[in-house]
């Protein structure tokens, strides 16, 4: 009966007032109008362009006005010309011969209110409520877009060809070009996308076509707008999102920290309507798809879609009603099951970068949907969800605060008082058990277990000898506490053989008091329960007294799962020590290291590991689970950035590929992320990420190969002296810091330098040679004496020096400086640049003079084959060409594309240095 | 056309507030379906509503926002109602607390928007006059005293409902008029200016389209 439609409602949109039908109406038959205001009925208004004449009778007049029956108001009315109509689902059926019903949509409803506020109703209908021997002229009125292959057919058929959408597609690509690599803030990539927006638009209204079509109906040129939108969104959407994604990627961990610890969660915990709890799963289902959809037109109608889906009719055909009430709760739920791991970065797409939808004031149907998405959000940021949903609470409702358990203890003892013989009372069961330990009550829980336990032995000692009980009884009288000796005091006689001692001992043989290893119907033993809400001292009575720490419960979880999952660090250290298994797996083969990555539990995950480390356990740092998913690809996934960082460096290797065969790289929604991936094994990196393009680049002479593989080999020894000394890399980065900020001194002065020693105090320059090797005046001798201990050479973790740095800012002082102190003109980084190359491509003139005099290699070639020189002209650094060629360079060497630099100064037509090369070659 | 003004219509934007079970959803199908509690409402969700009307030849768009009443979400008032017109602040005449949340939400209203957004405050549910525990005088005074209008609805009887909302909108489109008046148009987020396009239209580049 009702289909819920994925459109947008009111999109069609008149002025009524100026409808010709409706203008003629009240103009020409005033009487007959204010007639139907006085009485209340109801005057369909033929949409402008559905009738094709402008002569109207009285009779046409009096088809279209409706006057509710008696018995149905809602849904029957007659017209005037004594017409049976009925109303449902805003589509008009109305009986005019036997076989042919006509029918017509309601496109809305408009309320007019007159001078004194009299009310009437008009109804804007599609097509005229009488047959017409005219075909209606123009139908693409009724043009609703619902996907981009909507937009693109409007684009195409409504301009009669493919011009404006290529113009629209090279709009895209310079807008591509000039603006590679997109800024990574929102405000200017807001800015830059707006721009490009108008330039369509631009586009596709100087199409004649459309701009005449546009302008004979409003609608038509919303549908354009949105279609151009759209179009250029599906074009720009995968280079637009990472920057986006990279822009929230801490808003999207945060939240993904929050989700991912709520995962647990039911919707009975949210407080909604049992009605709608069929709909979800369905609903679930097409909101995930949020993130196939490209353009943000799709994107809310997704949202759409899950609002329409949540109040679907259910199975016993009633229509639930979805207030304000339902909808947040439901929303909640959904977005947190979804799975989608870049929240944030959607609702920042939906909110910044939609264009089309301003002229509709900010009140409309999808700012109302991304409102809802974005308070869904907020809700779930803002941790008013009370934390981790209790997995057990759904078992036992009940919150015992302090307070309450006190309450209920003296009840407790009330009751015991009254009835003495009550054994099984309320504190023997494992439920009571459980809520102690969630209030922390240690004491209370140690006592309760010991006497239990004793409880068990003394029944087993009974079972062996009941006579030696029973004679006994009088020596264990001496224990109070103890219950079973108070059971047995309470016999007429110890050997009495009444009804009622009989039924005492058998209550007590029947009694089934929790112990430390009981479980409940989940499978969850006291330990679980006390490290799922963290209680480390509780973990650690419950040890004490012999609890089993490797205990499993119906998922094959562990009480360290529990505490990794949940991030309880130490509950979770506690039973590391207690000698928990590390690598355990649970039902779906997830470690505790799975657990607390997946949660973004940062301190758990460093705990784990430190505590392999220490203990000289082994953690299984990229162990799959049964999705095949290793730690590395949840933190890829999730965004959690500095736990990527930790497993990365503890040996997690993101190539490894799941059940789906996608590698953490594949799972990494932002550049922060992938950076992580790519920084620490950039080797690694390029091995997996080779594309066609790198594949020509790599094209290079064996040779060349050798001689690459040999620098690779010498590269990675140079890490392997790198991880020597944590310490030293720490200073190296600082001093690096220094001098990209441009603080000589500062460098100096981590380095051990006196910066001062090397500065001629008489011209304010840099000393640049000894006086003579054996002069002893007073600079010389500082010099000399404040040789620094510091080594010079050490790189960081990509392999520069600091006279990489210093070359590459152009800091000639400080090169001098370094060079004095020994450092190594011909190092090279991770990626085989000598400072030489740094100076080339930064088009430092006078580092490379100075370099250069100190020996650096003209011709040192990087991994990809280039030279100085090579750089030098790619970047049309005149400036550095001309140093370079003064020095004699090997001008004929190739690089690994086998192009020498002329060839690439050509291909970058710098005239000068094409120039400058060809006259140095002739000179040769 | 970007502007709100007489040729395309105003959009106003109203939102809804005030506590749970006062009766906001009820006022806001009451006036959309002229229903109430009825089991075949025609829309399936009440959270959002569009409602065009027409007063002395303007043309309004009234886009009316429900919002949740529980108390858990109250800290997501200000991203419900940020660059409304209108507000409705619903209370029950019987229930004095939902009384004290209106004179919350007006104070946090004010604070956030100042005098841009009109209020209307809406004591619901005078079919239980009997039970009154809102002193009729306290919740008019108050009202006076804010500058905020006060209506009696009842949703049920649909008495004042339609009022409610008529009053609104003829001050949202009062103080709509006076803005604009002085500072231009509230949203400038429009990029296409239609004057541009015949400028850019000459034949060559009609021609151009063509080829």
């Amino acid at each position: 009966m009702y289909e819920p439609t994925s459109k947008m409602d009111g999109s069609y949109d008149e002025i009524v007032s100026e409808n010709p039908f409706f203008i003629e109406l009240k103009n020409e038959f005033t009487n007959l109008f204010q007639h139907c205001i006085s009485q209340s009925w109801i005057i369909c208004v033929p949409r402008v362009g559905s009738l094709s004449t402008r002569l109207f009778t009285i009779e046409d007049f009096c088809a279209h006005i409706l006057v509710p029956s008696d018995e149905l108001p809602e849904t029957h009315y007659n017209t005037l010309t004594e017409k049976q109509v009925t109303v449902i689902n805003k589509v008009i059926t109305i009986d005019l011969t036997k076989d042919l019903p006509l029918q017509s949509h309601i496109l809305f409803e408009e309320t007019f209110y007159t001078e004194d506020f009299m009310k009437y109703k008009v109804w804007c209908i599609e097509s005229p409520l009488e047959p017409t021997t005219n075909t209606i002229i123009n139908t693409i009125t009724k043009e609703y877009l619902g996907s981009i292959n909507d937009c693109i057919d409007l684009l195409w058929t409504q301009a009669a060809g493919r011009q404006v959408l290529e113009q629209i597609e090279n709009s895209v690509q310079t807008f591509l070009k000039r603006h590679a690599p997109l800024p990574t803030a929102v405000a200017p990539l807001r800015e830059a996308v707006s721009e490009l927006y108008t330039q369509c638009l631009q586009h596709a209204l100087q199409n004649r076509r459309l701009r005449e079509k546009s302008k004979s109906c409003k609608q038509i040129l919303e549908n354009i707008k949105v279609s151009v939108e759209s179009y250029m969104q599906q074009l720009l959407f995968d280079a637009l999102f990472k920057p986006i994604c990279t822009c929230c990627a801490y808003e999207d961990s945060h939240l993904n920290k929050k989700i991912r610890n709520l995962s647990d969660i039911q919707l009975r915990d949210l407080d909604i309507k049992k009605e709608l709890f069929h709909a979800v799963p369905k609903a679930k289902e097409i909101l995930s798809k949020i993130d196939s959809y490209n353009t943000i037109l799709e994107k809310v109608l997704c949202l759409k879609q899950t609002l329409n889906m949540i109040n679907e009719i259910d199975s016993t055909n009633n229509i639930v009603l979805l207030t304000a009430d339902d909808l947040l709760p439901v929303f909640v739920f959904l977005v947190i099951k979804s799975g989608i791991p870049n929240w944030y970065s959607q609702l920042t797409y939906l909110k910044e970068f939609h264009f089309s939808g301003s002229t509709k004031g900010n009140g409309d149907e999808s700012s109302f949907l991304i409102t809802t998405l974005e308070a869904v959000i907020e809700h779930i940021r803002s941790g008013a969800l009370s934390g981790p949903p209790d997995p057990e609470s759904y078992y036992y409702e009940s919150n015992l605060t302090e307070e309450n358990l006190n309450n209920k203890q003296k009840r407790n003892s009330l009751t015991e008082s009254i009835s003495t013989s009550d054994i099984n009372s309320k504190d023997e069961t494992l439920d009571y058990i459980f809520e102690l330990i969630k209030a922390n009550h240690t004491e209370h829980i140690q006592n309760l277990l010991m006497r239990n336990q004793k409880h068990l032995e003394t029944i087993k000692e009974n079972e062996n000898n009941v006579l030696n009980a029973v004679l006994d009884a009088d020596l264990s009288s001496e224990d109070d506490s103890d219950s079973d000796s108070e059971i047995y005091q309470k016999l007429c006689h110890p050997l009495c053989n009444c009804r009622k001692c009989c039924s005492k001992i058998s209550k007590n043989l029947l009694r089934t008091s929790p112990t430390v290893n009981s479980r409940d119907n989940h499978g969850f033993t006291a330990l679980h329960v006390a490290s799922i809400h963290g209680k480390a001292s509780v973990i650690d009575i419950l040890i004490n007294l012999g609890a089993e720490i490797e205990a499993k419960d119906l998922n094959e979880s562990t009480p360290l799962h529990y505490a990794a999952s949940r991030g309880h660090q130490n509950a979770l250290l506690l039973l590391l020590h207690s000698g928990a298994n590390i690598n355990q797996p649970n039902m779906d083969k997830n470690t505790p290291l799975h657990l607390c990555v997946n949660n973004g539990h940062l301190n758990c995950v460093k705990a784990l590991i430190y505590f392999a480390e220490h203990s000289r356990k082994h953690i299984n740092i990229n162990s799959g689970n049964d999705s095949g998913n290793t730690p590395l690809h949840m933190a890829a996934k999730w965004g959690y950035e500095s736990i990527a960082r930790l497993l990365i460096e503890n040996g997690a290797d993101p190539s490894l590929q799941n059940r789906s065969n996608k590698t953490a790289f594949d799972y990494a929604h932002n550049l922060n992320i992938l950076q992580v991936l790519k920084s620490v094994t950039p080797n690694l990196f390029e091995y997996i990420h080779i594309t066609n393009s790198d594949i020509q680049t790599l094209n290079c002479k064996t040779n060349k190969h050798d001689d690459c593989k040999a620098r690779k080999r010498s590269l990675q020894n140079n890490d392997h002296n790198a991880s020597k000394t944590v310490e030293n890399l720490k200073t190296v980065e600082r001093i690096l810091k220094a001098i990209s900020y441009g603080d000589v001194k500062l460098a100096c002065f981590y380095m051990n330098i006196k910066y001062e020693s090397y500065i001629d105090k008489d011209n304010n320059s840099i000393i640049m040679s000894e006086c003579h090797p054996l002069c002893e005046c007073q600079s010389c001798k500082l010099r000399s004496v404040t040789h620094t201990s510091f080594d010079v050479n050490f790189p960081d973790t990509n392999g520069f020096t600091a006279l990489h740095y210093a070359a590459k800012f152009g800091f000639d002082e400080l090169c001098h400086i370094l060079l004095y102190n020994k450092a190594n003109v011909n190092c090279f980084d991770k990626r085989g640049q000598t400072p030489l190359h740094m100076a080339a491509i930064n088009n430092k003139s006078t580092v490379i003079c100075c370099l250069l005099e100190n020996g650096a290699n003209i011709n040192a070639m990087d991994l990809s084959g280039n030279t100085p020189l090579h750089y030098a002209c790619e970047m049309g650094n005149i400036g550095a060409c001309k140093i370079l060629i003064k020095y004699k360079p090997d001008i004929t060497m190739l690089n690994c594309a086998e192009k020498t630099a002329l060839c690439i100064a050509k291909e970058k037509v710098h005239l000068t240095i094409i120039d400058l090369i060809e006259k140095f070659n002739q000179s040769l | 056309m970007s502007n709100n003004n007489t040729s395309s219509g105003y959009n106003l934007k109203v939102v809804l507030l005030g506590e749970g079970c006062v009766g906001k959803t009820s006022l806001l199908l009451r006036y959309i379906e002229d229903k109430f509690n009825d089991k075949h409402f025609s829309t399936l969700q009440a959270t959002f509503l569009n409602k065009k009307i027409n007063i002395n030849n303007k043309r309004i768009n009234l886009a009316i926002w429900d919002t949740a009443g529980q108390e858990k979400f109250h800290a997501l008032g200000p991203i419900y109602y940020r660059n409304s017109n209108g507000a409705i602040l619903v209370y029950d005449i019987t229930d004095e607390d939902s009384f004290v949340k209106v004179k919350n939400w007006v104070k946090e209203l004010k604070k956030m928007l100042g005098s841009d957004i009109v209020l209307v405050i809406a004591g619901n549910k005078i079919d239980l006059e009997h039970e009154r525990t809102v002193p009729l005088e306290e919740a008019e005074s108050y009202a006076i005293m804010v500058g905020a209008k006060h209506c009696y609805t009842s949703a049920k009887l649909n008495q004042g409902v339609e009022n409610l909302f008529l009053e609104l909108t003829q001050q949202m489109i009062e103080k709509h008029d006076q803005t604009s008046q002085v500072g231009g148009s509230r949203t400038s987020r429009v990029l296409v200016v239609d004057d541009e396009i015949p400028v850019q239209s000459s034949c060559c580049s009609g021609s151009k389209s063509n080829h």
